[in-house]
């Protein structure tokens, strides 16, 4: 018999955590013993056999384990309405990951500037936990947080931490608030008049929602950080990660093979990307 | 190998084809014509203009399944992709041409494997147009009025009979082990060259200007007011994508049998002019207007593939134009843009 690229791994729910009231997060095991490699702002493909298959980012770091992996999963359509009825030992599929990831080998040494709006700490989530367990090889650490109220936020007690830590500055920003929230509330580009960026060694990393990147990318800009040194990961439909099906498809490019992690100098002369 | 065929000896050849093979070829339906599975070889016709489908639909077809599963035991998980051997049997070149775009493009890893394993089991016999099978196709245009690989078999009409060339092993072997044919003589050989030559010469080009230039004419036009215009005639259908040959575009569904048990993943065909067809669960749709989406299905066959695998991913086939019902020509996009730029004196 021909292999089939389509084919999910087997796979089991070992964990499930209630991060949100939306938001929930799995940890997965690959049944075959084999092990599962990426890098951060990787994505798979989970599949629930009769309910279907849906693209979702990977939030655990590669240096976790290379047995599980965990998915940060919104209940927003069919497919993840379905995911958050799962229980623990249910069975599911897995493909990939796919797509290329953030360019580690471009941040050794440089100052790292996060920002994360909203589901956009998932896949960011992966790579912070990759620069701190290897914390000594990069310069300055900056991670900026949006959400929409504070009962919003994701991971929010590794988030209390990152804030604890006095190797990484870490700035948290809320639409809306009640009377004793400390911290920011506006938009997350509020959050840019507190940070001092070194504009030559600053690499960013941004994920959020589509609206969020024009006005980030604007305020990175200004800080005078190159466009090539700005990174952004992006949603689109997906149906088959191959490159094939189309749904991912920014101009001439198959985000699923291409991305989903563009540069801004890259993604600028994509006119359908921003 | 050259050889040839006496015109009622096509019937006979079929017949030994049915012995080793489905036999998928033309035949005529409500005054138009379709490939279909035949076993009876008087119902096909080789004499037809263009099919509705293309015949790569049969290396493509819709609701493909993918996997097959048991609810109760998800440790089984199994994929769908071995298949029967098909003969698609007077494919015309421009459809031929199609399938060696399809094939570059998901051959190309990571593979579509069932598509692969599908064209594997494929033999194709290819028929030569003699002239232009209708008003609206730019096949010659685009030099794909003609196949010079991409077949197994080649039946050329000479007029009194068909001059049969082989192009693989598995042609040749087919064609040696058949009693249908004979040793092509030089009179047919030279039937051959003035055949070829009447049809060159029977075409007409439709697209004013350099068509080498089509490219980097449209890459200049993104922001063109024609694909506004366009997009208020579409009406979103995807006829234009479903009958295209070279769309490739699907979506993947889970069906569970009224069992409860067994259930299956397929895919259907997908295409980038339906509405909802960037929409993701946020609600953003990425591709919302018309306009976009009709600019999109123009730029992916002739700038993003052209960019990718130095050819246009359009044949010329006509298809998109015959079965849209707002009227929308590609060749009028084509002639449009190319009419603008020898406007501004740049072509």
């Amino acid at each position: 018999m021909e292999r089939s690229n389509l084919l999910p791994r087997p796979a089991t729910i070992v964990d499930i955590r209630q991060l949100t009231d939306k938001e929930k997060l799995f940890t997965i095991r690959i049944n075959d013993g084999g092990s599962i490699r990426y890098r951060p702002c990787q994505f798979v493909i989970f599949s629930i056999f009769g309910i279907g298959e849906a693209p979702i980012s990977i939030t655990s770091s590669p240096l976790d384990s290379e047995e599980t992996i965990e998915l940060c999963i919104r209940s927003a359509g069919n497919l993840t309405g379905a995911i958050h009825k799962l229980s623990l030992n249910d069975r599911i599929g897995i493909r990939g990951p796919f797509g290329n990831g953030f360019p580690l080998e471009r941040i050794d040494g440089k100052d790292i500037l996060i920002v994360a709006g909203g589901l956009g700490l998932a896949p960011l989530r992966s790579l912070i936990n990759y620069i701190i367990h290897h914390r000594w090889k990069y310069g300055k650490v900056t991670i900026l947080i949006g959400a929409k109220r504070p009962q919003d936020i994701l991971f929010k007690e590794e988030v209390l931490r990152w804030e604890d830590d006095s190797s990484i500055e870490t700035f948290i920003a809320v639409d809306l608030a009640e009377t004793n929230w400390t911290r920011h509330v506006g938009v997350i580009t509020g959050l840019f008049k507190y940070i001092d960026v070194d504009p030559l060694n600053t690499i960013a990393a941004v994920v959020g929602p589509p609206v969020m990147y024009r006005f980030v990318v604007a305020e990175l800009l200004a800080k005078g950080i190159f466009e090539g040194n700005i990174f952004m990961s992006f949603e689109r439909r997906m149906r088959c990660g191959i490159g094939k099906c189309g749904h991912c498809q920014i101009n001439g490019i198959y985000l699923c093979q291409n991305g989903p992690v563009l540069s801004y100098r890259d993604a600028r002369k994509l006119q359908e990307a921003l | 190998m050259d050889a040839v065929i006496e015109y009622g000896d096509v019937g006979k050849f079929i017949l030994e084809l049915l012995n080793d093979y489905d036999v998928i070829a033309p035949v005529e339906k409500d005054n138009r014509y379709i490939f279909e599975q035949v076993d009876d070889p008087s119902k096909i016709v080789h004499n037809y203009d263009t099919t509705i489908l293309p015949p790569v639909k049969w290396i493509y077809p819709n609701n493909e399944v993918l996997l097959r599963f048991k609810l109760s035991d998800l440790t089984e998980v199994k994929p769908v992709n071995a298949f029967r051997n098909q003969v698609l049997l007077f494919v015309h070149p421009c459809d031929i041409n199609a399938i060696n775009i399809m094939d570059e493009i998901l051959a190309e890893e990571p593979a579509d494997t069932n598509y692969l394993a599908r064209r594997r089991s494929s033999i194709i016999i290819g028929y030569d147009c003699a002239c232009p099978c209708r008003e609206n196709i730019l096949c010659f245009d685009k030099g794909y009025h003609k196949a010079d690989k991409g077949f197994d078999i080649f039946f050329t009409d000479l007029g009194n009979r068909f001059f049969v060339s082989t192009a693989t092993d598995i042609g040749k072997t087919i064609v040696e082990k058949s009693n249908a044919f004979s040793k092509a003589g030089y009179s047919d050989k030279t039937g051959l060259t003035k055949t070829n030559w009447e049809r060159d010469s029977a075409f007409k080009k439709k697209i004013h200007g350099d068509i080498n230039r089509l490219s980097h004419v449209l890459k200049d036009e993104y922001e063109d007011a024609v694909w506004e215009v366009e997009g208020k005639k579409c009406l979103s259908c995807g006829a234009c994508v479903i009958v295209c040959p070279t769309c490739y575009c699907f979506d993947v569904v889970d069906e569970v049998c009224p069992d409860m048990e067994t259930g299956l993943r397929y895919r259907r065909w997908d295409g980038c002019q339906i509405q909802d067809f960037c929409l993701v669960a946020s609600g953003e749709n990425f591709r919302d207007s018309a306009a976009e989406r009709v600019r999109h299905r123009v730029f992916k066959k002739e700038v993003y593939l052209k960019k990718r695998f130095g050819r246009s991913g359009c044949v010329g086939c006509g298809r998109c134009i015959e079965h849209c019902i707002a009227d929308i020509s590609i060749i009028d996009i084509f002639n449009h843009v190319m009419e603008r730029k020898k406007g501004h004196g740049e072509i």
